[in-house]
């Protein structure tokens, strides 16, 4: 029908393919997954009784770290186990399914095709994220609001000045919803989203389904422990010049073939700690995040290209 | 397109390694064949003697080892060459979330349609394989025939010039067998191509013009159906309800012939298909 050059890449078609992706997701029932969390968000409020030591604690705020702590850790591996599975899944499936000789029968290139399913998945991550991190923020408003109401009930009976109340106030409502925790769960968005890529890197080459969340796994364990073992490869420098050589090899190595998750991390935790985040840390991030998608994609279509069914 | 030709295979090759200790398997070994434009082509052949490989070959979804594809003169390797293809695959499942108009729409948008353009074809191509009923079923509930309807309803979308099917009919009982036959047809009548393989070779002899018979990888037999079945010194007469008289008349006119014989005499038998068919009306 259309005589029209087919583009090497094209925005519309990988939305198309990524908004049937999110079809088969949804209809997949994957989001039932969010009851349970949600659940667990809601439940928390009442955990306190065990760790909360009344008004008369010496740290109030850490009951709100708690919280956001066990939430966070709860939406970080949510969102990297499910994307993973899901990357792991879609592409065998479809090659089951012989729905990809269909797709790549039309004029759709096959990055076009690696690009829309994992925009997909990422569109789903995105989402579920976004539920989590609005229930995290309701609990946690909540919660601080009944913490600052005790103080307010508490600080002036132990005969505390204005000022001294307000500041103490302050210092806990910096643990409450704010820009950082966003940024925080941005950056468990980010570790999800580079993992995903990982595995549909992965899936382009491996024969099976459990290889590929096994080794997305791994590599999502390497890519955590990564800055810690750099750390110790660091201080053994002062031990010997061999080691160091024979570490330094191996630190390159691992972190030219891994994902290195240590700048996520330490914005996820400052996030939790309720330390202040730079804009420009988010930038940087944001950028390292898209390079690391973008290499792995790139990858897996030259992995892909060369595939036969 | 200067050649005007639909399909142009020059000698394929393709090898499969399926692991590194296995030895090389020649799937298509030197098959050429060359489709014009309307024409409906059949490629017969046993199991496993690369009549899906080839055609999977030529949409560029197995790369040649050897040789070369192209459709309208473009090279399967390109996805230009996929703009006037449909393609229906042997035992196809598509997306059992989406029901049977989101798949249609789906692989229309994939085809660049959008808008009234797309939704009328959607409805078009209900109709055309008549699953108007199960437009909005989930495809997980479908039958094996519904299914093989639906794949046809994807393959014509975007009203290609070329249609390749592999195995249309596996599966589908005789009714529905027989609505794809006439479908097929009816592509025909529109000067659309058709490049089909498939076991059934009565239907095969129906709807092809043109034959291939593979084996074992290689083309050993190709050309026009009629020069390839039919017996040009032999004719065949019916007659309905004929006298015993009229009979021996005939017959002891034959004999009278000189250089002429009998071969054979009886009472024709329907097909068990047409058979089938009558009783299941
Ligand atoms: N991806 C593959 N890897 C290894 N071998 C393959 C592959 N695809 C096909 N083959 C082999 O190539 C040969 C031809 O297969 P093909 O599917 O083309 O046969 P076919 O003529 O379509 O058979 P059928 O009538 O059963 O559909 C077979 O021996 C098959 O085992
Ligand atoms: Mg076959």
């Amino acid at each position: 029908m259309s005589q029209a050059k087919t583009s090497f890449i094209s925005l519309r078609r990988i939305l198309i393919i990524a908004r049937s992706t999110v079809t088969q997701l949804v209809r997949m029932k994957v989001f039932w997954f969010l009851a349970p969390i949600a659940l667990l968000f809601v439940g928390l409020q009442y955990f306190d009784a065990f760790w909360y030591e009344g008004p008369e604690a010496a740290q109030p705020q850490q009951e709100l770290q708690m919280h956001k702590n066990l939430c966070l850790g709860t939406m970080m591996l949510f969102g990297s186990l499910f994307a993973i599975v899901s990357t792991a899944l879609l592409i065998p499936r479809d090659i089951e399914d012989r729905t990809l000789y269909t797709i790549l029968s039309k004029p759709v290139p096959r990055l076009d095709y690696l690009c829309g399913k994992l925009l997909g998945v990422l569109i789903v991550i995105a989402i579920a994220m976004l539920v989590m991190d609005i229930l995290l923020v309701t609990t946690l408003h909540y919660r601080t609001a009944g913490v600052l109401a005790d103080m307010d009930d508490f600080l002036p009976r132990l005969g505390w000045g204005q000022d001294l109340i307000d500041a103490k106030k302050a210092e806990i409502a910096a643990h409450g919803p704010s820009w950082g925790l966003q940024f925080g769960i941005l950056a468990h968005f980010f570790k999800a989203a580079i993992i995903a890529a990982v595995a549909l890197l992965i899936s382009t080459f491996s024969t099976s389904t459990i290889f590929t969340i096994a080794t997305s796994v791994l590599v999502w364990i390497i890519g955590a422990l990564q800055g810690i073992a750099r750390d110790a490869f660091m201080d053994d420098r002062t031990l010997g010049e061999t080691t160091s050589i024979a570490g330094r090899i191996l630190g390159t190595l691992v972190s030219l073939l891994f994902p290195d998750f240590q700048v996520f991390e330490s914005i996820a935790e400052a996030a939790a700690r309720a330390q202040e985040i730079l804009v420009l840390d988010v930038v940087k991030v944001s950028g390292l995040a898209f390079f690391y998608v973008a290499i792995y994609t790139v990858l897996s279509w030259f992995a892909f290209s060369d595939k036969e069914f | 397109m200067s050649s005007g030709l639909a399909v142009e295979i020059k000698n394929l090759v393709k090898k499969f390694k399926p692991s590194f200790r296995a030895k090389t398997i020649r799937a298509v070994d030197g098959v050429s064949l060359s489709i014009s434009a309307g024409e409906v082509y059949g490629l017969i052949g046993p199991n496993g003697s690369g009549k899906s490989t080839t055609m999977k070959a030529l949409l560029g979804l197995v790369a040649p080892t050897s040789g070369t594809c192209a459709i309208f003169g473009k090279d399967s390797m390109k996805v230009d060459s996929r703009n006037d293809v449909g393609f229906l695959p042997e035992n196809p499942y598509f997306y059992k979330h989406l029901s049977g108009a989101e798949t249609i729409r789906f692989y229309g948008k994939l085809c660049g349609m959008r808008g009234k353009e797309l939704e009328d074809r959607v409805n078009e191509m209900l109709a055309l394989v008549d699953l108007e009923d199960a437009r909005d079923r989930r495809l997980g509930g479908y039958s094996k025939g519904m299914l093989q309807r639906i794949g046809l309803a994807q393959a014509l979308v975007q009203d290609p010039r070329l249609v390749i099917l592999d195995e249309p009919t596996a599966g589908v009982d005789p009714t529905g067998s027989r609505q794809i036959r006439d479908l097929i047809l009816k592509l025909k009548e529109r000067g659309i191509t058709v490049f089909l393989c498939s076991h059934l070779l009565e239907q095969v002899q129906e709807i092809c013009d043109q034959i291939g018979i593979i084996h074992h990888g290689k083309m050993v037999r190709q050309g026009r159906l009629e020069d390839l079945i039919s017996l040009e010194d032999r004719t065949e007469l019916i007659l309905d309800q004929p006298s015993p008289e009229l009979l021996e008349k005939i017959r002891a006119l034959i004999a009278s012939e000189e250089g002429s014989k009998l071969l054979s005499e009886g009472h024709p038998r329907t097909t068990l298909e047409s058979l089938f068919l009558e009783e299941t009306q």
